[in-house]
């Protein structure tokens, strides 16, 4: 069992592929303890990613690169510009807003950190912010992305730990928003300090626009479940709500209502038991393939390549670890390693407080040194029976795993986040780790809240009756 | 600063200061989000290959979604060949990671190794790798055998042909492993000794 631990850290820590790192380690044990036969890897390597559920990580990536073509980043900055520009800090804001709603599109951090923070660190510094206030508004932003549905952690974490993903994408929605004010109060706080101004000048007529767009986004499920409640049938009610959406935003050219539209696509249709998550990213790519080839129509033969060549490279990179892992994770828990480290954690405390914050610390440590989605695949079968044992919700647990190794991108010694960022503001990995650290203040702030609060995680989804 | 202040500046900006501007001016620095330059030209075959893939596998889950939607009647076998689709996604496309050196690795030890070291270093996780996938090759080769003429659940195909996908993306990151090796020994330095290289941001 040291064998196996000890050779995995290591082989990762001389730079061999993460995933590479796992299997080899797994490998160098079996070979060595021969308690297996070899032959076993392969076969665990293979059933790892012999699953239906699993299709939904390539559909949600598929879903999040074609958003990115189809032609509404720059609508959607228009209106994130007209909500908040005009509070002090404005650009700050708009990075945040922006950030919310790229990341109801799209489930990575790393992804939304490298290809919008580009983007929105060089309009930041273009109206006069510095680069370390850029820097840190966009990595503490783009750890928004895997908590608001969808998610992929949270797709690997509801299928290692046999919970229901699209309980898990529900109850990130609460904990998101509260984060989004968290950060949004940080950055009022800079420019208060500061003495900065808004970006533009208060205008009624742009934020009550702004704001009706958001108001039928919202109306939309409403008319749904209100013409099913009157008796008609599903498919009639959805046509005919996207007959009328369609026809206003054609008269009216709205500037953000169809983007915001695919998360109310996806987690409408799965919290009404319409859509499994496959199903739902499978709506997404509908959606977003709708709005780049019929609506926009930005998106070229050649752009669409590009998109599904990152797609596949980024899901095989993901579900390579996935594979390797679940051939690790395996050997974890049939040598009764698992076992072993559970008796010990709980051989220190049995309460559920104590143990909540000795795991924070744990997967915060473990979340600075490891791949978000190998953490997952290792911690889980370690910290799950320990989780049930002492009562604590699994979906909860999936929330504060996911926001702990969010956390740990952010910061050294291995923050991925920080250093993709560092390398496109072109700030030393000490001056970026500077402009993150105050930033660490509202998401660790987040974590406690939903630690400490289970209702803050469980109530939506008990109100949506996903759980019992 | 009239505020006072016992935290850094970290946050702050010293030097520049934002002033307020148009709506327009604002909008308009987010502008190039919503353009694309293509350049489809460094994928090889086995990339195309894997997107041809990536697009079956993707209809047959709309087809999935169609039947079971519209017709109200799903196919049970457009969702066992998907995820058989999944494999040589994941498989082949792995190996198109190896050759782009897109697999996520962890480059730490090598920002504090003097560059002889690093090189040594770095030529041995080259060889190391190259190991793994070669055995892993091996090992698929003998379970695709193994389980030979085993058929699918819904459909009378032989299910070995889906491992021997498998087997070919194994057998492809072997390959393209020593490619890399070869490119990084005659460069004299690899991905994780000089990152900024690889991903177009170095100058």
């Amino acid at each position: 069992m040291l064998i196996l631990i000890v050779s995995f850290l290591g082989l990762m820590l001389c730079g061999l592929p993460v995933a590479v790192a796992m299997a080899g380690g797994s490998l160098i044990y079996i070979l060595v303890s021969g308690s297996v036969p070899d032959i076993v890897l392969a076969q665990r390597m293979i059933a790892g990613i012999e699953s239906f559920p699993l299709l939904a990580v390539p559909f949600f990536i598929l879903a999040g690169n074609l958003m990115n073509i189809a032609g509404i980043t720059g609508r959607i900055y228009n209106f994130a510009v007209a909500l908040v520009g005009w509070m002090k800090g404005g650009l700050g804001q708009v990075n945040i807003i922006g950030s919310v709603i790229f990341s109801g599109m799209s489930g990575t951090a790393i992804a939304d950190a490298a290809g919008l923070g580009s983007i929105e660190i060089k309009a930041m510094k273009d109206h006069g912010y510095s680069t370390e206030f850029a820097v840190g508004v966009t990595a503490a932003s783009a750890t928004l992305g895997p908590i608001f549905p969808p998610s992929l952690p949270f797709v690997i974490y509801g299928m290692m730990a046999n919970v229901s993903i699209g309980a898990l994408f529900v109850a990130g929605i609460l904990p998101g928003l509260v984060m989004t004010l968290l950060m949004m109060a940080t950055v009022a706080y800079f420019a208060r300090r500061n003495g900065w101004g808004g970006d533009i000048a208060f205008h009624w007529g742009r934020l009550v626009s702004a704001l009706l767009e958001i108001l039928l986004v919202l109306a939309f499920p409403m008319a749904v479940w209100l013409a099913v409640k009157s008796g008609l049938s599903v498919n009639i009610a959805a046509t005919a709500a996207f007959a009328v959406l369609l026809l206003l935003d054609w008269r009216f050219n709205f500037s953000a209502v169809l983007a915001l539209m695919a998360p109310v696509i996806l987690i409408g249709g799965m919290t009404m038991g319409w859509f499994t998550p496959t199903e739902a990213a499978v709506a997404a790519v509908i959606w977003a393939l709708f709005l780049g080839l019929v609506r926009y129509r930005s998106m070229t033969i050649k752009t669409l390549a590009q998109a599904t060549f990152e797609t596949i490279e980024t899901t095989a990179s993901v579900l390579f670890i996935v594979t390797a892992a679940s051939i690790f994770a395996w050997l974890l828990t049939t040598t009764q390693a698992a076992q072993a480290l559970a008796d010990w954690i709980l051989s220190i405390t049995n309460n559920k407080w104590v143990f909540l914050l000795l795991a924070n610390l744990l997967i915060l440590f473990v979340g600075c040194f490891i791949d978000t989605i190998a953490a997952i695949t290792i911690l889980v079968p370690i910290l799950l029976p320990i989780v049930l044992k002492l009562g604590i919700d699994p979906i909860q647990f999936g929330i504060i795993m996911t926001l702990n190794l969010m956390i740990g991108l952010l910061h050294p010694p291995l923050g991925m986040v920080l250093f993709v960022l560092a390398r496109i503001s072109k700030l030393s990995v000490e001056r970026t780790t500077m402009a993150i650290l105050p930033w660490l203040v509202p998401l660790l702030f987040a974590l406690a809240a939903i630690t400490y609060i289970p209702s803050l995680t469980l109530w939506l989804p008990q109100q949506m009756g996903l759980l019992k | 600063m009239t505020l006072p202040s016992t935290l850094p500046v970290q946050g702050g900006a010293a030097e520049s200061h934002p002033v307020e501007t148009s709506a327009e001016a604002l909008v308009a620095s987010f502008a190039e989000a919503d353009q694309h330059t293509v350049d489809l030209s460094g994928h090889g075959i086995e990339d195309w290959i894997c997107l041809g893939f990536f697009w079956i596998m993707a209809g047959l889950v709309f087809l999935q979604f169609f039947s079971r939607y519209v017709l109200n009647d799903s196919f049970a076998w457009t969702e066992e060949l998907a995820v058989y689709c999944l494999m040589p996604v994941v498989f082949i496309g792995a190996a198109m990671c190896v050759r782009r050196v897109r697999h996520i690795q962890v480059n730490l030890v090598f920002r504090y190794l003097p560059v002889s070291v690093g090189r040594v270093l770095s030529t041995a996780v080259d060889l190391a790798a190259i190991a793994f996938y070669g055995y892993a090759t091996w090992l698929v080769a003998r379970y695709a055998l193994a389980v030979n003429n085993e058929p699918m659940t819904t459909i009378d195909w032989n299910k070995s042909h889906v491992y021997w996908l498998a087997f070919a993306g194994f057998a492809l990151m072997t390959v393209r492993g020593i490619q890399v090796a070869v490119e990084n020994w005659r460069r004299g330095f690899s991905a994780l000794q000089n990152p900024g290289f690889f991903d177009g941001s170095y100058d």
